[in-house]
């Protein structure tokens, strides 16, 4: 479990590092390390040259000055946890992030990380695309664009990040007043990779009728998935049948390769259980 | 006081929490070469060819050799166990030698099988090289279940021998037939055990030098078993006894797969005798997961006859144990699978019949327990299917069918392994079953159930019974330092156990002096020059004792040189002090062991007295047996199938404890290896014989937020068998705990579970798929 030879830079800016990812071909960009170091050790993942991007304090920030709240890429995980700051602006992300493996793992892994690596399976790039965020890319040859969290994610382990770009900063809305959130997660083990996870955001009008429902599923197909449709209940006051009764509806057409009974029994679940948290939180006074 | 008896503190911890254990890893300077294993990537194919050609010609490679290369220096691993031939008559015993080679030659039998070795200047450029061995392969068809490998038409695993299996066993008590047809129910079922095993914090490793002015190999490994490694070592190699040297440094666990003799152990001695220079092995966990030993595996149709109270009146059992590729514990497994399904009952109408056989799946050896889990799960799932047809709870169906202490001592009528008739010497199995209910009362239930009304909440109960103390011996060693300091060792290798702690408690009882005088030194074949090793929950009765007898000569012979020091005819050793027989002997002086020991040193009074050096071989009459019950709570989300165990207890039928500290250590560090092999863990193998378990992500090990609090009832029992009255207790935490939480998930979702582990899925469908039934009792 040693890695096949690599050639490393350590970068002393952003600029540095988007030189380096322009000039090597098969570049890997090295942040918490929680990911792409295992695969390099099992020799399932072979760049000739890594980039670190650790040193980069000024990805390490978050500002919050506007409606939305733009976190670095170097945050790690277990800021978003713990850091009160982010707990109130984006309690969703730190539910979330309290189920990213264990704290040692939160201590290193970084929210550019866990987005750039696109598994379907992890908590914060489902948390994106439910709460409507959006990705900045950047790139010597093209400068900074912006790809919202929905479009960001293709297919497994794979995003709209091109070989040359670096992840700088994700925008995310702030939580709301009459907005609750769920987040849920069905595991063998805390930590372990979810067998099926939702993240829900419910808001309330001040009659308790469902303006906004916007909800997502991890482990449940190739990408983070959004889930909550047009046909929602936008408008109605909802009991506990209804979200059940949507949670059915929006896992009924998924595929799913193995088990899909079970699978789709677990999504629904957890769907349910993210939408009920979510309701449960807007109402609350 | 006695020392035998108190929770003292593990002597060997401090150095452990500092990080100052010496682990095979931390062995070794710089000058050392790394050695990596290629393993084949196929699960059953012929070696066309090993082109190493390519991996010779990398930068920092000192050599590669393949299994064509290293055969002539080392032959086939020898089989570690062979029962009495007793035992072997009365269960027409038989098995078949796999004769695995150390590397690979013209076939390998499972993925991860050993067929090359490159040595280089460290590990990284080992790897790189070894990514350069081009392994040709002619793919054969694979077997990968049992069943399947012991029906005629199925692809042979080892060509050579014609046929799959690898072991067969039978004994019949009573007249099962009769008793059958006289029954008033009779429930049939198959139930299975999936393949787990150890996965100790440590993986295995092997550190071997030259000693060029003795011209002696020493080796140093991460093994529960040094003396058999020396002994498997030499055998293979041609090599005399005195050209080896085998110790254990410190172990990070054991629980079975480091009781065994791997290839490495014999290729990394070879090579660094070979080249005249240090080599080291450490294995990684991928390896890990490929090549270490693993367990369980097991399949066992089974059919119990009651009477209408309940009353057991015949069991049979006839099972099916996966060895993979081979393993040199078969006689081990297929009997304490054999011996064990009596369990701790009233039961004179019994059928077994077991067969092993050989699998395109990694190797097996004996896994914390090594047959009796899976023997314990037949026969209490069994009872709990019994129970549930005639209307009877758990509980009571086990009070009708206990030995209770008018039953016992109780006369099995079978040999055990040694071939000494098997004899139960226990207390009261009933009454330690009671203790356990009475530790988890079902108020507690009704309270746990209040706590979690998310979940559905179900209660079980197992027992076990385990043999334990195998012989046939154990060394040990007792000796006086010149300064007055005593050095004890013992054949048994520590993989984390506290030997440290338990034989210097023993050693200073017996010398009459505190623990903090002794030194403790074991796994070491320096130390003492013959011995078994530790595993099947013996170091307590074997090395407990022999340390134990050794101190005690050593003690007798010491009081014949005090009485020629103080001129005395008889001398006694009270409280540490050497004083005369006879009160009142006019003018005795005193000698402490201090004083003793100046006596024999140069120019003292006894110069020429050979030293204070006593080694000895304890020899058990036979096992002793340990009985427990185990009790469990389970909280099942019928929803998920996600099951949380919410409270646990053991009673247990220890005999004297040496430490009770440690012995509680045991039990819970047990109960957690069992909840990981019903509920989490398991080796799982694709169809065509790759595995699909290759990292601890998709090999699931209990973690701390899966256990319970766990509640140790010692009921203790000291045995006749042995002088200080142990009985081994390594295992007692793991044996029932599959067929205990089975039974609470049963009770929770009402469905029979007849499978481990408990999926998520499985629970998820038994709870779709049954009806809550009433909970019995």
């Amino acid at each position: 479990m040693k890695p096949a030879p690599f050639e490393y830079l350590r970068a002393d800016s952003v600029a540095d590092a988007l030189a380096a990812l322009a000039e090597h071909e098969d570049a890997k960009v090295l942040a918490g390390g929680q990911s792409l170091l295992t695969l390099m050790n099992l020799r399932l993942a072979r760049p000739s040259m890594l980039v670190d991007i650790g040193g980069l304090a000024e990805l390490d920030r978050v500002f919050s000055d506007s409606d939305d709240v733009l976190i670095g890429a170097l945050v790690r995980h277990r800021r978003v946890e713990t850091d009160p700051e982010l707990r109130a602006l984006v309690p969703l992300a730190a539910a979330a992030a309290a189920h990213i493996g264990h704290v040692g793992i939160r201590n290193r892994g970084t929210l550019g990380g866990t987005l750039a690596h696109a598994d379907p399976a992890a908590e914060l790039p489902l948390v994106m695309v439910t709460l409507g965020a959006t990705c900045y890319l950047e790139s010597r040859a093209d400068g900074v664009r912006a790809v919202p969290a929905e479009q960001f994610f293709l297919s497994y382990y794979t995003s709209a990040l091109r070989p040359d770009e670096l992840l700088t900063w994700v925008r995310v809305p702030r939580s709301r007043a009459g907005q609750g959130w769920g987040f849920v997660e069905l595991a063998r083990r805390h930590g372990d990779f979810a067998m099926a996870g939702a993240a829900a955001l419910v808001s309330l009008d001040s009659f308790g009728r469902v303006y906004e429902v916007r909800a997502g599923l991890m482990s449940a197909g190739e990408t983070p998935l959004l889930v909550s449709g047009p046909d929602g209940v936008v408008g109605e006051v909802a009991a506990a049948r209804r979200w059940d009764e949507l949670a059915a509806g929006w896992t009924a057409g998924l595929e799913f390769s193995e088990d899909p009974e079970y699978a789709r029994a677990l999504a629904r679940v957890a769907l349910r259980r993210a939408l009920t948290e979510a309701a449960t939180r807007a109402a609350a006074p | 006081m006695s020392w035998v008896g108190r929770s003292a503190p593990r002597r060997e911890d401090a150095q452990f929490l500092a990080g100052r254990g010496r682990f095979v890893a931390d062995l070794g300077d710089a000058g050392a070469l790394h050695a990596v294993f290629v393993r084949s990537t196929q699960p059953s194919a012929a070696l066309l060819g090993v082109d190493v050609s390519l991996a010779r010609a990398r930068p920092g490679v000192v050599g590669v050799y393949t299994g064509a290369d290293l055969a002539g220096d080392a032959g086939p691993l020898p089989t570690l166990h062979e029962p009495h031939p007793g035992f072997a008559a009365a269960t027409r015993f038989h098995m078949v030698d796999p004769a695995l080679p150390c590397l690979a030659v013209d076939e390998v039998l499972y993925v991860g099988q050993p067929l090359a070795v490159v040595l280089a200047h460290n590990r990284h450029l080992a790897e790189d090289a070894a990514e350069l061995v081009d392994v040709r392969y002619a793919d054969r068809a694979a077997v990968t279940d049992a069943t399947e490998a012991l029906a005629d038409s199925s692809p042979v695993v080892h060509e050579r021998l014609g046929g799959n299996e690898a072991g067969r066993i039978g004994f019949a008590l009573g007249d099962v037939d009769a008793a059958r047809a006289g029954a008033h129910l009779v429930v049939t079922e198959t139930y299975r055990m999936g393949r787990h095993g150890a996965v100790p914090l440590e993986c295995r490793g092997v550190f071997a030098s030259v000693d060029h002015r003795r011209d002696r190999v020493e080796v140093w490994t991460s093994t529960q078993i040094p003396h058999l490694v020396r002994d498997a070592l030499c055998r293979v190699t041609g090599w005399a006894t005195d050209d080896v040297r085998v110790a254990a440094p410190d172990v990070g666990g054991g629980f079975g797969t480091k009781a065994n003799v791997y290839p490495e152990e014999i290729i990394v001695p070879v090579l660094a005798r070979r080249l005249g220079l240090p080599v080291s092995w450490v294995e990684d966990r991928a390896e890990h997961f490929l090549a270490a030993a693993q367990g369980r595996d097991q399949v066992h149709h089974t059919r119990l006859a009651v009477d209408a109270a309940g009353r057991i009146l015949s069991w049979e059992d006839d099972f099916v144990v996966d060895l993979g590729a081979g393993s040199l514990w078969t006689a081990g497994i297929l009997a304490n699978t054999a011996v064990h399904l009596l369990g701790p009952y009233r039961m004179t109408n019994v059928r077994v019949h077991g067969r092993a056989a050989f699998t395109n799946k990694t190797v097996v050896a004996q896994y914390r327990g090594a047959g009796r889990p899976e023997a314990c799960f037949a026969l209490e799932r069994g009872l709990d299917h019994a129970a549930r047809e005639l209307g009877l709870s758990q509980e009571e169906i086990r009070r009708r069918n206990l030995l209770t202490a008018a039953d016992l001592p109780h006369r099995v009528g079978l040999p055990y392994r040694d071939g000494v008739p098997i004899e139960l010497d226990g207390g009261d199995y009933l009454a330690c079953f009671e203790a356990c209910l009475d530790a988890l009362p079902r108020a507690e239930l009704t309270r746990l159930r209040a706590e979690h009304p998310e979940l559905a909440v179900g209660y079980g109960v197992a027992n076990y019974l385990e043999a334990t103390g195998r012989g046939p011996y154990e060394t040990g060693r007792a000796r006086l330092g010149a300064g007055g300091r005593f050095a004890v060792a013992a054949g048994s290798a520590s993989a984390g156990q506290g030997h440290q702690t338990t034989l210097a408690q023993v050693a200073a009882d017996a010398l009459g002096v505190d623990p903090a005088e002794v030194d403790v030194v074991n796994g070491d074949t320096d130390a003492v020059a013959d011995g078994i090793g530790t595993f099947a929950s013996r170091s307590a009765v074997l090395a407990g004792n022999a340390v134990d007898q050794a101190c005690r000569e050593l003690v007798g012979r010491a009081e014949g040189l005090a009485a020629q020091v103080l001129g005395l005819s008889e001398v006694r050793l009270r409280a540490g002090v050497f004083k005369a027989a006879h009160t009142g002997t006019a003018a005795a002086g005193t000698l402490t062991w201090a004083e003793l020991a100046a006596t024999l040193a140069p120019r003292g009074a006894l110069a020429d007295e050979p030293p204070l050096d006593v080694t000895v071989r304890y020899r058990p009459p036979t096992v002793t047996w340990t009985m427990g019950a185990h009790a469990a709570v389970v909280g099942v989300d019928r929803e998920t199938g996600l099951c949380r165990v919410l409270h646990y207890v053991v009673a247990h039928e220890g005999g004297t404890e040496i430490n009770p500290m440690i012995v509680h250590g045991q039990i819970v560090g047990g109960v957690a290896q069992g909840i990981g092999g019903a509920l989490l863990e398991e080796f799982r193998y694709s169809a065509d014989g790759q595995p699909l378990t290759g990292s601890l992500a998709d090999y699931l090990l209990p973690e701390t937020t899966d256990m319970p609090p766990v509640r140790v009832v010692a009921r203790h029992t000291p045995t006749a068998a042995n002088p200080l009255g142990v009985r081994g207790a390594g295992e007692s935490g793991t044996i029932a705990v599959y067929a205990a939480v089975a039974a609470a998930v049963e009770d929770a979702v009402g469905a029979h579970l007849t499978a481990t582990p408990i999926t998520p899925a499985l629970v998820w469908r038994a709870a779709s798929r049954e009806p809550v039934s009433g909970r019995a009792g």
